[in-house]
C-alpha cells in the first residue's frame, strides 16, 4: 500500500539560495587581496627596472633585488593562489549550478510524482486508517468519508466489530477469527465486511481492509495502520452475480431434465439436481472430483464417454436420440441427450455440456402406439375382407393384407396412389366414396361381379365413411361372396328341384293314370289291328273284314304312324314325369357298397347299346380311356341312381361331341380318392361350354339341345341324385373349345342322410 | 286257363286296357273299380289265383285290400299296379311273399312283362294246388 510521507519541501527550497550567497561572500576577500598585490607588484617592478636601467648604485640594486624577489615571489604565489581560488570557485560554482539543476529536476519529478500520487490517492477508493493499541480507530483519512459517505467522527473511537452490527451477527465465526488475528497483533489482508451505514446512506457499506501492526522504537505494540477500500459496488455486483447465479442454479435445478457438464475424462463439472437424483446422490457429491468415474452400467458409461469424446473431437453439438441410462435404482431409462462442446472459462480443457431428457415414457407410449398399431393392423389383416382406406380424393391410406394380395401391391407402395389405379375393378366406386363421405352413410353394392383369372367372382362392396377426428375419408370393404353366391345358387337350384319333385309327386298319380291309358291303349290298338293275334282274325272273319286289307289301309292312311306317335309322345311324357319324380328324397334302403370299376364298366356297356340313329351319335366311335385309382374300389351309394348319373354324363358328352363334330372324340373315365370323397370324373374333349351355360347347367329344364331332343332334366336329376340323395357334390369345369370335366364326389364316410 | 285274373283299378281305361291285353293273351279277366265290388264277386265263389291291385282306390287303399284278400283267400297271389311314385312295399306285405318285382308302376309302356308275371304266378299256383 502506498504510504504517504510528509514532503520535505522547505529544506529543498532554501538550500540553493543559502549556498549561493555563502559562495559569493567567500570569494570577495581573496579577490581584494589579489587586486592589492597585483597593483603593488606592478608599481614596484616598474620602479626597479627603471632604476636599474638608469645606472644606479649596486647596493641599491642588491637591496632592491633582495626586497623585490620575495615580493615578486609572494606576488606570483598570491596570483597563483588567486587563480587557483578563482578556478576552484568557478568549479564550485559550476558544480553548484549542476547540483541546483539536478535538484530542480528532482524537485520537479517529485512534484509530478506527488501530484500523480495525490491524484491517484484522491481518485482511488482507498483510505488510510489507524488504530490504537485498544483496536479503536484513531485516524481515518479524508477519503473515507468521501468514499463511504460515513462521517469520520462516527467511526473514531470505535472498534471494527462495533461498526459491523449486521455482518457481525450474521457471520460471527468470521469476526471471531478476525478479532483473534488482531489481538495477536498479526498483519492481515483483504478482510471484507459490511459496516453499519451510520446515517448518510440507507444501506450498509461493504469494506475491505488490510492492516499492519505498528510498533514503537522499543517494539511495543501501539496500534494498527492500514488501508481500506469501499467494495460496496463490487460486493453489490458480486451479490447480484451471486443472486443471478443462484437464480440460474435454481432454474437448472427446477428443470426436470438432466443438465450436466463433464470433462473429457468423465468428471462432472456441473450437474443439476435432476442429474444428481438420477445418480442417487447430491449435486455436491457428483461434482466432487473424487466422485467415481465408473458409476453405472459399464457399457453405458463407456458409450457416454465415447459420445462425449466424439463431441469434443468434432467440436460440434450432437443429439443422441436415444441413450440407455440405468439410474441408481436400477431402472432403465431412455434419454434423449443434446451434447454441446464447451470450454469452461479458466479451464483450458474442453468439456461437454449435456441436456438429457427422459423420454422413457414417451418411448413406452410410442412403443405402445406402435404395438397398438401393429395389433390393429393384425386385426384388419386377419379379416378376410379386403379393406382399403382412402382419403376424400380417393388416394389410398391403408390396405390390409387381403387387399395387398388382391391388388398385388404392398401397403407402402400403394400409399398415396389413387385406389382406382391399384384396383381398376373398383374405379366406378369413386362416386360412392364421395357420396358416402358427403352424406356420412355407408353405401352397399351387393354382388358386384369381378373377373379373377378368368373366373367370375362375386363381391359385396361396402363404402363406409370415416368421420373420426375430422379426418374424413372412407373405407372400402370388399367381401368375396363367390362361394356363398354359388352355394346360394345351388340351394336355389336344389329348392327348385325339390319343388319340382314335390309337384311331380303330387301330380304323378293323376298324370300316370291318363298316361297309362294312352300308352296301354296304344299298345292294345296296335295289337288288335295287327295280324299277329288269333282273336283279331276270328273277329275279322266273323265281320267279313279282310284284316290284311285293313292293315294296308291303316298304313296307307298313316294311321299306324299316328298311333306310334301317340305311343311315343306318351312314353316321353312318362319319362318327364319319372325324371321329375327323381327330385324327391329317397329312402336309404337302396344304398350298398358298390364296386366303382364294375359300375363304370356296366355304364359303358349301357351307353354303347344306347346307339341312337335319330340323335346321330355312335358311342362306338368314341375312344374311351380309363384312369382308375386302384386305391378306390368300394363306395357306398345307390347303384342304380349313380349308374343313371354316369350314363347321363356319358350320353351328354357323346351328344355334345357328335353335335360339334369333334374330330377324334375321347372320353376319360377317372376315379380318384380324396380325403373325404371318392371322385368319379367324366372328361370329354368336346366343344366345352361358355360361362353362362356353365352357370345354369344344373338348372331343371335348362337345355342347349334343340326342342324335343332333351328334356333339360338329365343333369339336374344327376345333380340332385349326387348332392341331395348321396350328400355328395357334382361339379363341372369347362372352357369353350377345351372339353368338359364333370366330377362326382361321393362321401367316403357313410353319413346318415337327412 | 283255369282261373280268373282279378283286376281292381278305379281308372276305367287302365282297367279296360289291362283286361283287353290279358284277354288277348287268353286269360279270363274280372275287373272291378273298387275293392267292395271285387269282394262281392269273390264271395259269389269265383276262383281267382292272381290279383292285379291298384293302390289308390275309392273305398280303401290297395295295401289294406291285399291284407283282406290274403286273409280271406290265402292262396291268392298279388301284383301291384300303382301310379304313386312314392309307393314302397309295406313290411307285412313282404312277409306274405311279395317283393319289389311284384310292383308295376304306371304308366306301363308295355304290358307284356305284367302279363308274363300273371301267367307265371297263375301257373305256380296251379302247380301247388
Amino acid at each position: 500500500m502506498f504510504m504517504p510521507r510528509r514532503p520535505p519541501r522547505d529544506r529543498f527550497r532554501s538550500a540553493p539560495a543559502f549556498d549561493c550567497k555563502f559562495c559569493l561572500k567567500a570569494l570577495i576577500p581573496p579577490l581584494l587581496v589579489f587586486a592589492g598585490i597585483a597593483e603593488a607588484g606592478a608599481n614596484g617592478a616598474g620602479l626597479g627596472w627603471e632604476q636599474l636601467a638608469a645606472g644606479g648604485s649596486a647596493e641599491k640594486i642588491n637591496y632592491t633585488v633582495l626586497v623585490l624577489i620575495p615580493l615578486i615571489l609572494f606576488g606570483v604565489v598570491a596570483l597563483f593562489w588567486c587563480w587557483l581560488q578563482r578556478q576552484e570557485a568557478l568549479h564550485r560554482s559550476r558544480q553548484l549550478q549542476k547540483e541546483l539543476n539536478e535538484r530542480q529536476r528532482v524537485e520537479h519529478a517529485l512534484r509530478e510524482s506527488e501530484s500523480r500520487f495525490r491524484d491517484v490517492t484522491e481518485a482511488a477508493s482507498d483510505w488510510i486508517w489507524e488504530m490504537d493499541e485498544n483496536l479503536r480507530f484513531t485516524y481515518l483519512s479524508e477519503r473515507f468519508q468521501a468514499l463511504t459517505g460515513i462521517a469520520t467522527e462516527n467511526v473514531l473511537g470505535l472498534t471494527r466489530w462495533e461498526l459491523a452490527g449486521v455482518d457481525f451477527s450474521a457471520r460471527p465465526q468470521k469476526w471471531r477469527k478476525h478479532r483473534e488475528t488482531l489481538e495477536k497483533h498479526l498483519p492481515f489482508r483483504d478482510f471484507s465486511y459490511q459496516t453499519l451505514s451510520l446515517g448518510g446512506q440507507d444501506t450498509g457499506r461493504y469494506l475491505k481492509v488490510s492492516g499492519k501492526p505498528i510498533h514503537d522504537e522499543r517494539g511495543r505494540f501501539c496500534g494498527y495502520r492500514g488501508t481500506g477500500t469501499d467494495i460496496t459496488e463490487q460486493a453489490k455486483a458480486e451479490a447480484a452475480l451471486y443472486q443471478s447465479e443462484l437464480r440460474l442454479r435454481r432454474i437448472i435445478d427446477l428443470v426436470p431434465h438432466m443438465i450436466f457438464a463433464r470433462d473429457r475424462s468423465g468428471h462432472f463439472l456441473l450437474a443439476n439436481r435432476a442429474t444428481a437424483a438420477a445418480y442417487g446422490t447430491t449435486v455436491e457429491a457428483l461434482i466432487d472430483p473424487a466422485y467415481p468415474l465408473n458409476h453405472g452400467v459399464p457399457e453405458e458409461v463407456e458409450q457416454r464417454l465415447a459420445d462425449d469424446l466424439a463431441v469434443i473431437g468434432d467440436w460440434e453439438s450432437r443429439l443422441i436420440p436415444e441413450e440407455v441410462f440405468t439410474d441408481h435404482a436400477g431402472q432403465v431409462r431412455t434419454l434423449q441427450t443434446m451434447k454441446i462442446p464447451f470450454s469452461e472459462p479458466g479451464a483450458n480443457d474442453a468439456a461437454v455440456l449435456s441436456v438429457a431428457i427422459d423420454i422413457t415414457e414417451q418411448k413406452q407410449a410410442k412403443e405402445e402406439v406402435a404395438r397398438m398399431r401393429l395389433y390393429l393392423k393384425n386385426i384388419i389383416d386377419s379379416m378376410p375382407s379386403v379393406l382399403i382406406g382412402v382419403d376424400p380424393w380417393g388416394y389410398i391410406t391403408v390396405l390390409n393384407q387381403p387387399a395387398e394380395q388382391t391388388g398385388g401391391i404392398s401397403w407402402e407402395t400403394a400409399q398415396g396412389r389413387f385406389f382406382g389405379e391399384v384396383f381398376p375393378q373398383l374405379e366406378r366406386q369413386f362416386d360412392q366414396v364421395q357420396q358416402a363421405i358427403r352424406h356420412g352413410n355407408p353405401i352397399k353394392t351387393p354382388r358386384m361381379t369381378f373377373e379373377v383369372e378368368g373366373e367370375l367372382h362375386y363381391a359385396d362392396v361396402m363404402v363406409y365413411p370415416l368421420m373420426a377426428d375430422q379426418v374424413s375419408g372412407a373405407v372400402i370393404r370388399i367381401d368375396d361372396v363367390t362361394a356363398r353366391v354359388r352355394i346360394e345358387s345351388m340351394m336355389v337350384q336344389t329348392e327348385k328341384m325339390l319343388s319340382v319333385g314335390g309337384l311331380a309327386a303330387g301330380m304323378a298319380h293323376e298324370i300316370n293314370n291318363p298316361l297309362g291309358a294312352i300308352l296301354q291303349g296304344s299298345q292294345n290298338i296296335l295289337r288288335r289291328i295287327g295280324p299277329g293275334l288269333a282273336q283279331n282274325h276270328t273277329v275279322a272273319d266273323a265281320l267279313g273284314v279282310d284284316l290284311n286289307q285293313l292293315n294296308r289301309y291303316l298304313q296307307e292312311r298313316g294311321i299306324l304312324r299316328l298311333l306310334e306317335g301317340i305311343r311315343e309322345a306318351g312314353a316321353r311324357a312318362a319319362k318327364i314325369v319319372a325324371d321329375m319324380l327323381s327330385f324327391s328324397r329317397r329312402s336309404e334302403a337302396l344304398f350298398a357298397l358298390v364296386d366303382i370299376e364294375d359300375m363304370m364298366e356296366t355304364v359303358l356297356r349301357l351307353a354303347a347299346s344306347d346307339y341312337d340313329l335319330k340323335k346321330k351319335y355312335d358311342f362306338k366311335r368314341i375312344k374311351i380311356e380309363r384312369a382308375y385309382d386302384s386305391a378306390l374300389r368300394l363306395v357306398y351309394c345307390d347303384k342304380t341312381e349313380i349308374e343313371q348319373v354316369l350314363l347321363n354324363l356319358l350320353k351328354n358328352a357323346a351328344q355334345a361331341m357328335a353335335a360339334a363334330g369333334t374330330p377324334s372324340p375321347r372320353i376319360v373315365l377317372r376315379t380318384a380318392r380324396e380325403t373325404d370323397y371318392a371322385v368319379l370324373e367324366v372328361i370329354d374333349n368336346g366343344p366345352g361350354m361358355e360361362e353362362k351355360t356353365l352357370k345354369r347347367i344344373f338348372e331343371p329344364f335348362f337345355t342347349t339341345k334343340d326342342v324335343g331332343v332333351g328334356t333339360g332334366l338329365g343333369l339336374s336329376v344327376s345333380y340332385f341324385i349326387v348332392t341331395e340323395q348321396h350328400n355328395g357334390r357334382l361339379s363341372v369345369a369347362s372352357k369353350p373349345g377345351q372339353g368338359v370335366c364333370f366330377s362326382i364326389r361321393l362321401p367316403l364316410v357313410r353319413e346318415k342322410l337327412s | 286257363m283255369t282261373g280268373w285274373v282279378l283286376i281292381v283299378d278305379d281308372e276305367e281305361m287302365i282297367r279296360e286296357n289291362l283286361k283287353a291285353y290279358l284277354e288277348d293273351e287268353g286269360m279270363g279277366v274280372a275287373a272291378f273299380e273298387s275293392v267292395t265290388l271285387a269282394l262281392y264277386w269273390l264271395r259269389d265263389g269265383a276262383r281267382c289265383p292272381v290279383c292285379v291291385m291298384d293302390m289308390r282306390l275309392p273305398d280303401m287303399d290297395g295295401n289294406t285290400a291285399i291284407r283282406i284278400f290274403h286273409e280271406l283267400y290265402p292262396e291268392m297271389e298279388f301284383l301291384i299296379h300303382t301310379g304313386s311314385s312314392s309307393y314302397s312295399l309295406p313290411e307285412d306285405l313282404r312277409t306274405m311273399g311279395l317283393d319289389d318285382s311284384r310292383v308295376y308302376r304306371k304308366p306301363l309302356q308295355d304290358m307284356a312283362p305284367l302279363a308274363a308275371a300273371v301267367r307265371a304266378l297263375a301257373a305256380s299256383r296251379e302247380m301247388r294246388s
